[in-house]
Formats: C-alpha cells, structure tokens, sequence
C-alpha cells in the first residue's frame, strides 16, 4: 500500500527524523507508538504528504507520492489532524459532509448523505447533526473530524489508506474501544491505517504491526508480541515496565512502575503473591 | 439540500428585479408618460421619438445606468468581501477595513489627477480602463502587503491585519489630501467624489467594463465555497481534502483586487458593503461557505441598490453621498461583529 525509504525531516539543524524507512500492507493496521519528541506525527505527516520533498522516496500504491495529484489522492487517502481549529461557524452534518468533498461538484448526491450518516452513527455523533460545532465538547469535536475522516474514505472501487494522529485523545473509554473497532472493521476490508497512539495497551490490542520510535529513529518495527518486551519498552520510554499477558485477551500488557517507589511496589506485589 | 441554494437564489433575484423597478420610478424627474414600460419599449426599440425626450433621456442615461451598476458594484463588493473573510478565516476582513479600498482610491485619486491631461487624447473606455488598472495595482498591492504581514505559519493575525488597514488608509488620507490641496477646481469635484463614494457618475461604458470584470471573476471565484469551508479546518486539512489551497488563495487575491479596484475606480470608496451582507448570511446560514459565497452576489446587489435609491430620493431634488448610508448600516455590524467575536479575534 505505501512504502517510504530513508525518510528524513530536520528543523534547521536538528533532525527530527532520520532516515526512517516503513512499509504498510494492504489491510495491515500500523500502530506508532515512542516517547515524547520521537517525530510520530513528523513521520505521520510525511507519510500523508503534507511537506512533499523532491527527493523522498515515499510510494503509494506503486506510484510515487509526488507524482499523485492532490485531487485523486483525497478520494485514496485521508488524514485525521490532531490540531484541529476550535472556531468552525458550521453545524456538525456539514463539516461530516466536508468527507465527501472529494465526490461531488456543486451539490451533494443521495448517497453522499447516506455516507455521512453512516459516519456519524459509527461515531456516535448522530443526535449531534444539527447542532452547532462551536457549541460542541473537546471529545465531541474529535468525533466529528473522526466521521468526516471515514467518510472521505467510503467508496466501493478503491483500497484506501487512512491517517490518524492521537485520534483517542479526550475520548472516554467507550469511544475509544468503539474508534478502534471501527478502524479494525475498515482494514479487515483490505485498507490499511498507521495511527499515532500514546496508549500502549490498546496498541497491543489493536496492532497489527508495531513501529517504536525514539529520537528520530525506528527502534523496533514488528508484531506487537515483539515490540512489546520488557527491554525494549523500558529502554524506550526510559522508565521501567512489566509486561505480562493479558488475562482476558491474551494480548501483551504493560505496567509501568515508579523507580522511587519500586520498594512499595515490591512489597505490593509480594502481597499478590 | 439539492434546490434549496437554488431557491433562495431565485428568490433574492426576484426581489432584485422588484426594487429595480421600482428605483426607475423613484427620483427627481417624474416621468410625463404614465407608463414606464412605454418609454422603455420605445428606446428599445429605436423609435425615440416616440416617447417625451425628457423621459427617454433620464431612463436610459441616467436612472437605469446607474441602477445597473449600483447592482454590479454591490455584488461584486459584498462577493470581494465574503471571499476575504473565507481566506481570512474573520468576519472582520472587509475591503475597506484592511485598507485595500484605500489603496485602491490611492492609486486612483494619483492617476486622476496626473491623467488629467491624457483625457483630451484617450478614448473614454481607455480613460476609464486605466483608472480602472491603477485602482487594480493599488488594491492588489495593499492586499499582498496586507496578507504577507498579517500571516504566519498560516495563521492570520487580526490586529496585525486590522492596523495595517489603518497605517494604509492614513497613508492614501493623507495623499489624496495632498492632492487635493494641488488640484485644480474640476479634478477637485472628482476627487471629492472619490472619497465619498456615489453612483452619480454612472454610464454604459463603465458598466460594460464592470459587467466584463465581473463575468470574469466570478468565472473563478463563485464556485470557491467548498474549498472555503474546507479551509475552516485548517489549511493542511483542506489539502488532504483534495483542494489546492495555494492556487485557491492566489485567485482570490488577484480577483478580488481586480473586483474592488474597478469598484473603486467607477463610484470611488462605498465601504462597508462587503461587511454587511456575509454578517447577515451568516446570521441565516452560519459561515456555510457554499451557500453564502453565491448567495452574497445577489444580496449585495439588493442592499446597494436600496442604498442608492434612499440617498438619491430622501434629500431630492439634492442626493446624500451612498457612502454615509452604507457607514450607517455597517457601523453598527462592525460593533456586533467585536462584541460577538470578541474572545476570538485575540
């Protein structure tokens, strides 16, 4: 689906990115995960051609990035922003509606309402739609863009690659897991996605390849279960974890614990035991 | 959803054409036909004799050209400022409030006044044209000026923008003072006109080349409010969207330079239009974009219109200057606009 080789950004002098090279396959979910300053959202937006650069060497479905016009790649690719603007003098079905932009000329078809209402019964947001965007909470807000995202990607004849940077962020956990499973159902249709996340637990829930960044630097690119080990974690985000299995689901769990407090956590879990 | 921008489109037109009509029978002049539509008929249709030459002459010379341009020139300001306000991103970003009109009318008033004595030799729809094309450079300068130091990192700053509209119109106040101070007693009426603003100097020639300028623009611009709604979520969204945000942002500055610029050249400085009639859309239809770009190219019409016929019949046989009426109105918009955005233009 998209390949990207030796991928570097760098802010005057200092590199944010460096050489970083990633692949996505068609239906494979790609989770970032790495430190504060890592560069997640640089390679996020790199991979969603936000700064072209002449010499990336960044492939989307076979064909080099920059040799896709801006118009086609809207209907093949869409990115959810994690600043978005605060201040939108619309109500929510028509920012929704702003997903199918890419689809219509000058009125919206039948079937262009249909897509959005789908969206926002996806995301919850349904019994939002007339209502002011302004007048909207912070998660509130999230899952408007969260719908407009999916439904500029609805269309039967394209696979597609959807972008999302920290899409959980002021979610409560319902949303979350119901975000998730929705961009599951959209890759196990043969699209692919590559989230930003902070939340480790869930990327080793949802993952299917993990990609770790530090500095600029891909520390670990794999299957959750290889990622997800107790070095790496820890060296990463230094700072110590345990990692153990997930009695419900199997999947890697992560504990992180205070060095300062390792004493009490001790003591903790030799009452567990 | 599908016919309703169509529906309140026609129906604004509608009203358009109604209060055109009844602006032909409104003025000084009464007409000695009883009937509008004869004299109407008659000058269609060659036979002029036909009909009072009093009446012929104030229907085709002056009422009608200038009620034809008082709707030209109020669509295309109210269209120019809906554009400013999409790039923008504020309410606020008005022709004349970021000093392009007077950038405009600075250019205008200097080639006046040093053009005097090309009049003998240039043909009128030279004469006007080249008005028209410094008008065009003042504005467009004044707007690149304007926009270049106002924004960074692809965010406006409003008080930035707002006072470089102010440095701007002190700077044409203060130059076309000058030039009154030098000119002469004939191109004084002229520049005093400018300054004030009016329709009084209608004709066809100046509504031909209005008609062109805008048929050209709105070529390009009209169908800009996808690509505005979009730009509500940010510049970089609006690309993942699909639409070429710098192409988009060069259009408007170009066109609506050339739209306020040729405005300015024919009626001098009418401010206030471009703010008035995307606050009142807006009230109606939020800051929807796709509805209130097009639509603003009839309503601007309308208020202009009805401008004009107040200050041409409240004082009559005298006229009030249309741009203290427009002032009345919008004054007390820019207020509204400052006391409701308040916390957001910060």
């Amino acid at each position: 689906m998209i390949v990207a080789k030796n991928v570097s950004r760098s802010h005057k002098s200092f590199k944010i990115l460096h050489e970083i090279n990633v692949s996505v396959e068609k239906g494979e979910m790609l989770i970032i995960i790495g430190p504060n300053g890592a560069g997640k959202s640089t390679l996020l937006s790199s991979l969603a051609d936000e700064s072209r650069l002449q010499h990336d060497e960044i492939y989307f479905k076979g064909k080099k990035m920059s040799d896709w016009s801006k118009a086609d790649l809207a209907r093949h690719k869409a990115k959810f922003s994690q600043e978005n603007n605060s201040d939108i003098g619309l109500l929510v079905k028509d920012i929704v509606l702003m997903g199918r932009y890419p689809y219509f000329n000058t009125q919206p078809h039948k079937q262009d309402w249909e897509v959005v209402h789908q969206a926002m019964e996806r995301t919850d947001i349904l019994k939002l739609k007339d209502r002011d965007y302004n007048s909207l909470s912070g998660g509130e807000k999230q899952r408007v863009h969260l719908a407009r995202v999916l439904a500029q990607l609805e269309n039967d004849d394209v696979d597609s690659l959807a972008l999302f940077d920290e899409p959980l962020n002021n979610l409560d956990v319902r949303h979350q897991y119901h975000i998730l499973e929705t961009i599951r159902q959209y890759t196990e249709k043969g699209n692919s996605a590559i989230l930003v996340l902070h939340d480790l637990n869930l990327a080793a829930e949802f993952a299917d390849k993990v990609l770790l960044l530090k500095r600029g630097e891909v520390v670990a690119h794999g299957r959750p279960e290889y990622i997800f080990r107790e070095d790496i974690i820890s060296k990463a985000y230094d700072f110590p974890c345990a990692i153990c299995k997930n009695p419900v689901t199997q999947n890697p769990m992560i504990v992180f614990r205070n060095q300062n407090r390792r004493c009490s956590m001790g003591k903790l879990n030799q009452s567990f035991g | 959803m599908q016919n309703k921008l169509l529906v309140y489109i026609t129906c604004s037109a509608i009203l358009l054409v109604g209060i055109a009509i009844v602006s032909l029978n409104l003025g000084a002049y009464t007409f000695e036909d009883t009937s509008l539509w004869n004299v109407f008929k008659n000058g269609i249709m060659g036979d002029i004799n036909a009909s009072a030459s009093g009446d012929h002459y104030v229907l085709f010379k002056i009422r009608l050209p200038r009620i034809v341009m008082g709707i030209l020139i109020g669509s295309a300001l109210a269209v120019s400022g809906t554009c400013l306000q999409g790039m923008f991103k504020n309410p606020l970003a008005t022709p004349n409030l970021i000093g392009v009109t007077s950038g405009a009318s600075l250019f205008a008033a200097v080639s006046i006044v040093l053009g005097a004595h090309l009049r003998t030799y240039l043909p009128e729809v030279l004469h006007y044209s080249l008005i028209s094309i410094m008008a065009f450079l003042g504005a467009i300068l004044t707007m690149t000026f304007v926009y270049r130091i106002s924004t960074s990192r692809k965010k406006t700053n409003v008080v930035v923008m707002l006072l470089a509209g102010v440095a701007i119109s002190a700077l044409a106040g203060a130059v076309t003072g000058f030039l009154t101070y030098l000119t002469k007693e004939e191109q004084l009426r002229d520049l005093t006109f400018w300054t004030l603003g009016s329709l009084g100097g209608a004709t066809w020639v100046k509504n031909g080349i209005l008609a062109v300028v805008i048929l050209f623009s709105y070529y390009f611009l009209i169908n800009k409010g996808k690509g505005l709604n979009a730009m509500m979520l940010g510049e970089e969204d609006a690309a993942h969207l699909g639409f070429p945000v710098e192409r988009i942002k060069k259009q408007i500055i170009i066109l609506t330079a050339l739209l306020v610029g040729t405005c300015v050249a024919f009626s001098g400085a009418i401010g206030f239009v471009g703010l008035i009639v995307p606050y009142i859309l807006r009230l109606l239809f939020k800051s929807n974009y796709h509805i209130i770009l097009p639509l603003s190219a009839v309503v601007g019409s309308i208020l202009l219109l009805l401008a004009d016929t107040v200050s041409r019949t409240i004082v009559s046989p005298s006229e009030l200057p249309i741009g203290i009426l427009t002032a009345f109105l919008g004054a007390p918009v820019f207020i509204a606009i400052l006391i409701r955005f308040k916390k957001s233009l910060l």
